[in-house]
């Protein structure tokens, strides 16, 4: 049992950390939601992401990619999330590997793995999953994206960005189909599309974690700084428990990014699922409270737009609600366990 | 005990609907904050309101109201909310203050276009350095000739972006102990040296301020009470600011609970067992509250509300903000993608357990006033 980042995974998370916060402090949050900086990333900064291998990271060397373990995957996807990263870099992944699982040709594979065709996985309207076709479908994290794939590897143009509540990511609809980019895929076998369920759920706790642990960071620093009756706000009991509670939240999602991040790769992949739908349901609820305490312990500043504080909101309820949020999970859980004989 | 409508009170409600349902189409189109058109047909539902009679009805009718009981300014607020009609103007703890303390001249200036709804009012209190410890603000207003010279800063106001006057907590005795050394002024918000920074909500509203003052002056026959007496004013103030019938809420958390009802009733949310239960749940805990507010202010027409408005804060808080984390879970995704007043009204609720006092601190206020605990 080795449980916790080696030195080079460690190395690895510092050099997306810093990466992360480079095109965070690009990304401008405005005035309002009206001048708000878009999530689409420039060219500029989109060819930094393709160097830093980030697209690259989980497609297999045949496919053009660096093979990276889940573990490696989730150590980015937490800078991501911890820097709020305004690019669509999950996005990317996950549309990624879900072509990498349907055989998709090695010739796409590498040029998404080049940063040089930007793809966006396809969701259900309820995002509650990969969607079975174009029909109604949701393009996710998809700023900048030219293209969306169906399973049955038809190609679709995407629209303009959706009203969304987070304002770091994009989504848009497939507007019309694109034949001569079509692709041949086939279907996927059971196991192998468990496995990409739970690679996706990891990395969707892997963002709540960043997002959460960033905004508890900042509230705790904002706990120490500010004063109200002659002393720092955080030497009063009520906003300790409060922040002591929300650490113990962060840890224990850790826990479970490490768990579901090594069971992807390790585990059978319905043992993998069941870990990952575990932390994912666990995470949900987890990181969402722990944003809303920051809105508490900020106070009225948290409230206004001049605080980030509620950009990690919206981007914690948007990964609790994407692919299913602890109420989704729990259900298949709960048949799963309770099930007569399980 | 009877938690019925006295006849009296039948009768004002009976009247109320009869006039929502004459004129609430007519008066109520467009009212938002979010636009200068918004601001202006939210003045003029509120001067249709006010002229029909049914503005600060509580207030002696001395100063424009109808002498009526706290219970009457509830029934206004359930009955707009029942016809989805916009909030009343919130201005029943301001209109208390200045009735309850100012001269008769001061009374005479301002009650008028206050109640008339022709003016508009904020409340200065909170300060960059001073949220829950408002009694530490440094806002400070010097005595002179004939009035205060105003210096300072005041932040998170609501509405300050087009008041007419603003209702200021400041310094004046800058020897005396923190809360003695305070008072309470009315300011024309168009005197020189004001100048107002619009701050934007997290939801995207714009109805929040930070107003800056630079040796502004105000007359002294704009001090609200004596000298010193600020902190009381202000006190007196949030008791009546912070009861959920004084801001409205239950009622709009009916409609939105109703709502959400009706949507699963009707099949167009689906809802399984667990989002039934929850809501269930819910409606449970916002019932109570319903009682609980009618049982408070029935309270309030013997005694004055003191430290239980922090009870009903509470109480209102819990019911809110669960019944939008119920709402949004029902919605779905629909929450995070489309239309975003959904997640916005959610934003909003987490401000209840933030504005007139914390949510720590209305416990800190139950604990140690209501349950008489030490002081740590
Ligand atoms: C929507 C909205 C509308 C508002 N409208 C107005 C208005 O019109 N006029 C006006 O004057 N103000 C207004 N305010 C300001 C509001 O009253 C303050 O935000 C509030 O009193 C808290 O102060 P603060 O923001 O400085 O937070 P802080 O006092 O800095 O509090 C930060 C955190 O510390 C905690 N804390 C502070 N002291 C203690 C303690 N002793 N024990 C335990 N915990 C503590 C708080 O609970 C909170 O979690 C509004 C605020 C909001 C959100």
């Amino acid at each position: 049992m080795q449980i916790g980042l080696d030195p080079e995974q460690r190395a690895f998370a510092r050099a997306s950390g810093a990466l992360a916060a480079d095109l965070a402090a690009g990304w401008d949050r405005g005035r309002g939601p009206h001048d708000v900086g878009s999530p689409e990333p420039s060219e500029k900064d989109w060819a930094r992401i393709a160097d830093a291998g980030w697209p690259a990271l989980r497609l297999r060397e045949e496919n053009g990619g660096l093979g990276a373990g889940t573990v490696d995957v989730a150590v980015l996807v937490e800078q991501l999330g911890r820097h709020a990263v305004a690019a669509p870099v999950l996005g990317t992944l996950v549309a990624a590997e879900q072509l990498q699982t349907l055989g998709a040709p090695a010739a796409t594979l590498e040029a998404i793995a080049a940063g040089e065709l930007r793809v966006a996985p396809l969701l259900d309207a309820r995002l509650l999953d990969f969607a079975p076709s174009a029909d109604g479908a949701l393009a996710w994290d998809s700023a900048g994206a030219t293209v969306a794939f169906a399973p049955d590897g038809s190609a679709h143009a995407l629209g303009e960005p959706l009203p969304a509540a987070d304002v770091t990511r994009a989504v848009r609809r497939p507007t019309s189909p694109v034949p001569a980019a079509a692709l041949e895929l086939r279907p996927p076998t059971d196991d192998d599309r468990d496995r990409l369920h739970a690679f996706v759920l990891t990395l969707l706790v892997a963002d709540l974690l960043g997002t959460m642990s960033a905004a508890l960071d900042a509230a705790v620093e904002h706990a120490r700084s500010r004063t109200q009756f002659g002393r720092p706000i955080g030497s009063f009991q009520a906003v300790q428990q409060l922040a002591a509670e929300d650490l113990v939240s962060v840890e224990a999602t850790r826990s479970a990014v490490y768990h579901s991040a090594w069971a992807v790769d390790a585990l059978p992949a319905a043992e993998a699922l069941r870990a990952a739908r575990v932390a994912k349901a666990f995470a949900s609820r987890a990181g969402v409270a722990v944003c809303e305490d920051v809105v508490q312990l900020f106070g009225g500043i948290g409230m206004t737009w001049e605080s980030p504080v509620h950009v990690w909101l919206r981007r914690a309820q948007t990964d609790r609600t994407s692919f299913g949020d602890e109420h989704t999970h729990q259900a298949v859980l709960a048949d799963l366990d309770l099930a007569p004989g399980a | 005990m009877d938690f019925s409508d006295s006849p009296e009170v039948a009768e004002f409600r009976a009247d109320l609907r009869a006039w929502l349902a004459e004129h609430l189409a007519e008066h109520a189109d467009g009212v938002s904050y979010d636009s200068a058109e918004g601001v202006e047909a939210t003045h003029r539902w509120h001067r249709a309101l006010a002229a029909a009679g049914y503005v600060a009805v509580s207030l002696d009718p001395r100063y424009g109201g109808r002498g009526l009981s706290d219970l009457y300014e509830a029934v206004i607020n359930e009955e707009l909310a029942a016809a989805a009609a916009p909030p009343p103007p919130p201005i029943g703890h301001i209109a208390h203050a200045v009735a309850d303390f100012a001269s008769d001249d001061l009374k005479g200036r301002v009650l008028p276009g206050l109640l008339g709804c022709t003016e508009s009012w904020c409340q200065g209190f909170s300060e960059p350095g001073a949220g829950s410890d408002l009694a530490g603000l440094s806002t400070t207003a010097a005595a002179t000739d004939g009035g205060f010279v105003v210096n300072g800063q005041k932040i998170w106001t609501s509405w300050a972006m087009w008041a007419d006057r603003c209702l200021l907590l400041c310094r004046t005795e800058p020897d005396q102990p923190r809360h003695r050394g305070l008072s309470m002024l009315v300011v024309d918000m168009d005197t020189p040296g004001i100048t107002r920074r619009e701050i934007t909500l997290a939801n995207g509203s714009r109805e929040f301020a930070e107003v800056f003052f630079d040796d502004v002056r105000v007359p002294a026959a704009n001090l609200v009470g004596e000298r010193g007496q600020g902190w009381k004013i202000a006190q007196h103030m949030l008791t009546y600011e912070r009861g959920p019938a004084d801001m409205g809420w239950t009622g709009r958390l009916g409609n939105v609970l109703a709502a959400a009802q009706e949507a699963v009733r009707s099949g167009r949310l689906p809802a399984d067992d667990v989002l039934r239960r929850r809501l269930a749940a819910v409606a449970v805990d916002a019932q109570v509250l319903s009682w609980h507010v009618a049982r408070s202010l029935v309270d309030r027409e013997s005694a004055d509300p003191g430290s239980s408005g922090s009870i009903d804060k509470l109480l209102t808080t819990r019911v809110e903000q669960e019944l939008y984390h119920v709402v949004d879970d029902l919605l779905g995704a629909a929450v995070v993608v489309g239309d975003q007043r959904p997640f916005s009204e959610y934003l909003w609720s987490r401000a209840q357990s933030i504005y007139g006092g914390t949510q720590q601190i209305q416990r800190q206020i139950v604990a140690q006033r209501l349950l008489g605990l030490p002081r740590g």
